[in-house]
């Protein structure tokens, strides 16, 4: 059980502190309801490169690492479709600091021209290194917009192309900062060994000040249903064949989430999932193999992933796969096998809770879904899902219409 | 801005607490259990470790295989039902082996303790390293290699390590595809026998631990013994290879990784601590000299590290990165001029306190609850030593001088001492 309070300053900051005194660290945990979904279609990637822009210092304060070094503490952030999140630790008589420093660049960042132009280098060196210089790593760049016709999640966080991050001005920059790094597009969270009334006082004494600003509405398309099987074929110089699947699926907060959520864990949760078992232990059609929801607020999707063992043609694979899924939703699954997904979840959330940043986190995504009091019920939710439940999810959403499926191949000769 | 004036707020001095309790208990059958009492949750870890690491091996792969395999079936489970029990009871494994060390860390709720024991006799004491599955495991794993033999940050790391400790050490060697097929069950039975025996094995148990947790122990584990086997000792020595400058070409590479370095001390020497701080200054932190210059100024890198590491019988100095193609000649040339820097020129007073102070909160996060303990212990238990290194580093930490900092620069960093490997 993770105990909170909740507080919500004048100019909409919303916070929340969950005190833990068996730690002599404080977490900070800063969630922007920004994502690379409220981008532009002709500029993605800048929620991403935006993140890299915080870090260039402010007029007060030139190097935003330093004074956090000195108070002994350390950070880091991640861009994802859906949020900007920044995150620091330190000792905990330090912890005013944090609220000085993240205060600060909610004010107002100080970024430069010269500086603009390192960021857009280094993002275009971490997309080559991520995505473009490693063996499958565009898997996902090609994925996307095969699932996606529509919605913004048809691109990924590091963006479309690098031409966009190369094309992003510093007046798109401003412009991105003002639409959406406002107090009221912000949640605060805050644990480990802090009162609630100290992190409540400080909050206001640092943020109260930041004046509020219109955030831009966010008017999202929505994808349209999927009513046809869709697929791609790709070749590349890689050592073996690959398989990626996916179905869409319902969004974070709808009733068939934690259904998807089982049924995952059910296909590859551990080393005993039905598709290792089946297809790498049983049959040696792949090498590994994975599955998973993507866990996105708007509908998101259920993805798999497989690596094909040498010699294995791509539409056995792919046939075998579909045999698993079909499984489902021909029969009931065991109450030992719903145990066992249902016990594993629990106690991966109560090793998750070990962590005051861990718990920071999902405070913050939880209080954004519109209830930081998720947290606490995520584990009756999962056991809630019955095996019918389970079924139909399958049955529903699982079809051949809904899925979309990348032959990612070999061109290498060896395979043919 | 409103009433208020937006002053740094005062900092405060802070330590990391070190005066944590282990507290040591022997098994009958002399198994050596340190046990760490900390945390809320009811939840614990035990790491299992054995002397049963790659400088144990005649053959590469035969570590990690031997490691790897022990969930793949044992005297009363086959794969399938143990790695269906393990996740029933929600038990978390990480298998590791390492160049010195190989063992497991479990996860698990308290209340599954004694299943987690009897479990673990059968995956510590029992496995039967089934052909089949075996099978599986090496065409998993050669998979990988053949992916990773794609990757220039691959490529460049192996052949520096083959450079700096020799091409016939284990902590060099690098691994071929012919490897592959060597290994069979026999092997691994035989190294298994050898290496992972009861009496040779330690436990850190860390969390909130139940009382009857030692009688538990001892109940599963304190009676086993193994048979008595002849072991030998590895003749390896470690030898550089011949020359210091290498360029792998990768056909359609659009970053070239880069891997500076050389061998050097150990955790047990005097200069270690000093050595982890020159690190932490010229690449170790998001604010090094290399991480400044060659990402926050010249935008060459997404990133680029330094690290001073330790294996039992020697530790090693690497300065890593991947750069655009082009840039790669220029890095190249701004490494060599950072190290130049630093024996020349003693660092400024300010930079000294940002480290110091980086450092001191990197102890306190490396002390914040029972499983940090638990792997702060285990990286000083592994080289004889005890909390009192930690004690050693923040000594060092805080009174360190700007001329002991180069002066280990002069000693430890000299550009005629490194190899040079480039991929890409």
């Amino acid at each position: 059980m993770i105990d909170f309070s909740r507080f919500r300053l004048e100019n909409g900051l919303r916070v929340i502190v969950h005190k833990d005194s068996s730690t002599p660290l404080v977490a900070m945990n800063l969630l922007y309801d920004v994502g690379s979904r409220d981008e532009d279609p002709s500029l993605t990637g800048i929620a991403h490169l935006f993140e890299h822009l915080m870090y260039c210092g402010t007029k007060s304060i030139p190097e935003y690492d330093l004074p956090l070094q000195l108070a002994g503490g350390e950070n880091n952030a991640f861009t994802s479709n859906d949020i900007t999140n920044y995150y620091l630790t330190l000792p905990s008589g330090n912890a005013e600091t944090a609220f000085w420093l993240e205060s600060d660049r909610m004010l107002e960042p100080g970024f430069t021209r010269k500086k603009l132009d390192v960021q857009k280098s280094v993002v275009t060196e971490e997309f080559k290194q991520r995505y473009l210089n490693q063996p499958y790593g565009d898997a996902m760049l090609l994925l996307r917009p095969l699932a996606y016709s529509t919605h913004p999640y048809r691109w990924p966080t590091i963006g479309m192309d690098i031409s966009h991050i190369e094309n992003v001005t510093l007046d798109d920059a401003r412009h991105f900062f003002l639409s959406h790094y406002t107090p009221g597009n912000a949640i605060l969270a805050l644990t480990g060994n802090i009162e609630p009334e100290k992190a409540f006082e400080l909050a206001a004494k640092w943020f109260g000040t930041i004046p509020t600003r219109t955030r831009r509405e966010r008017f999202l398309p929505a994808e349209p249903i999927q009513t046809e099987e869709r697929k791609l074929t790709v070749e590349r110089d890689i050592p073996t064949h690959a398989l990626y699947k996916t179905w869409h699926m319902g969004s974070r907060l709808s009733s068939e989430y934690h259904a998807f959520d089982l049924l995952t864990d059910l296909l590859a949760g551990g080393e005993s999932g039905r598709l290792h078992n089946r297809l790498v232990r049983e049959r040696n059609l792949f090498s590994e193999i994975n599955a998973y929801i993507t866990s996105d607020i708007d509908p998101g999707l259920v993805v798999i992933t497989g690596r094909l063992l040498r010699g294995t043609n791509i539409f056995k694979a792919d046939d075998a796969v579909n045999e698993v899924i079909d499984e489902l939703k021909d029969t009931d699954v065991s109450i030992y096998e719903l145990e066992k997904v249902k016990n594993r979840f629990e106690s991966s959330n109560v090793l998750s809770n070990t962590s005051i940043l861990n718990k920071a986190m999902n405070l913050a995504v939880c209080e954004l879904l519109g209830d930081p009091g998720i947290v606490n019920r995520e584990v009756a939710d999962f056991r809630a899902v019955s095996a019918e439940m389970v079924r139909e999810t399958a049955t529903r959403f699982l079809t051949p219409a809904n899925c979309s499926t990348l032959y990612y191949l070999s061109s290498g000769k060896e395979q043919k | 801005m409103t009433g208020f004036s937006r002053i740094q707020p005062p900092v405060y001095p802070f330590d990391a607490r070190m005066d944590i309790p282990v507290r040591t208990l022997t098994l009958g059958n002399g198994t050596a259990v340190f046990i760490i009492e900390a945390g809320t949750e009811e939840i614990m870890r035990i790491e299992f470790v054995f002397r049963a690491g790659m400088i144990k091996e005649d053959l590469p792969l035969l570590a990690t295989s031997a490691n790897m395999m022990l969930t793949e079936g044992s005297q009363s489970y086959t794969a399938e039902e143990l790695n269906g029990i393990l996740d029933y009871y929600g038990i978390f494994l990480n298998m590791s082996a390492e160049r010195d060390n190989a063992g497991l860390t479990v996860y698990f709720l308290n209340s599954h303790l004694e299943k987690v024991l009897e479990l673990l006799v059968e995956i510590l004491f029992r496995p039967l390293f089934p052909a089949k599955e075996l099978g599986i495991l090496m065409n998993k794993r050669l998979n990988w290699f053949r992916i990773n033999r794609e990757k220039v940050q691959n490529i460049a790391g192996d052949r520096f390590f083959e450079s700096v400790f020799g091409s016939h050490h284990p902590y060099g060697r690098q691994v071929q595809e012919a490897d592959f097929g060597v290994i069979i069950p026999s092997l691994l039975k035989d190294f298994h026998s050898k290496l992972y025996r009861p009496e040779k094995m330690t436990m850190i148990v860390s969390g909130k631990i139940p009382v009857s947790a030692a009688d538990s122990f001892e109940k599963y584990f304190g009676g086993l013994r193994s048979m008595e086997v002849y072991t030998e000792e590895s003749k390896a020595r470690i030898t550089g290879g011949p020359g210091k400058k290498f360029h792998i070409e990768k056909k359609g590479a659009i970053q070239t990784a880069i891997r500076i370095g050389s061998a050097t001390i150990t955790k047990r020497h005097p200069d270690y601590p000093g050595m982890k701080f020159l690190n932490v200054l010229l690449g170790g932190y998001f604010g090094s000299r290399l991480m400044k210059n060659i990402r926050e100024d010249k935008g060459f890198t997404y990133g680029i590290h330094s690290s001073v590491s330790s294996y039992d019988l020697s530790g090693y100095f690497l300065v890593s990165t991947e750069v655009g193609r082009e840039n790669a000649a220029r890095a190249v040339d701004e490494i060599y001029r950072e190290l130049q820097l630093l024996r020349s020129v003693p660092a400024g007073s300010n930079e000294l306190e940002i480290v110091r102070n980086y450092m001191a909160g990197e102890m306190v996060r490396m002390f914040d609850g029972p499983f940090a303990i638990a792997e702060s212990f285990k990286a000083v238990w592994e080289f004889g030593l005890d909390f009192n290194y930690f004690t050693g580093i923040m000594k060092t930490i805080r009174t360190i001088t700007p001329d002991e900092v180069m002066e280990l620069a002069k000693k430890y960093c000299n550009s005629e001492d490194f190899y040079q490997i480039t991929a890409g």
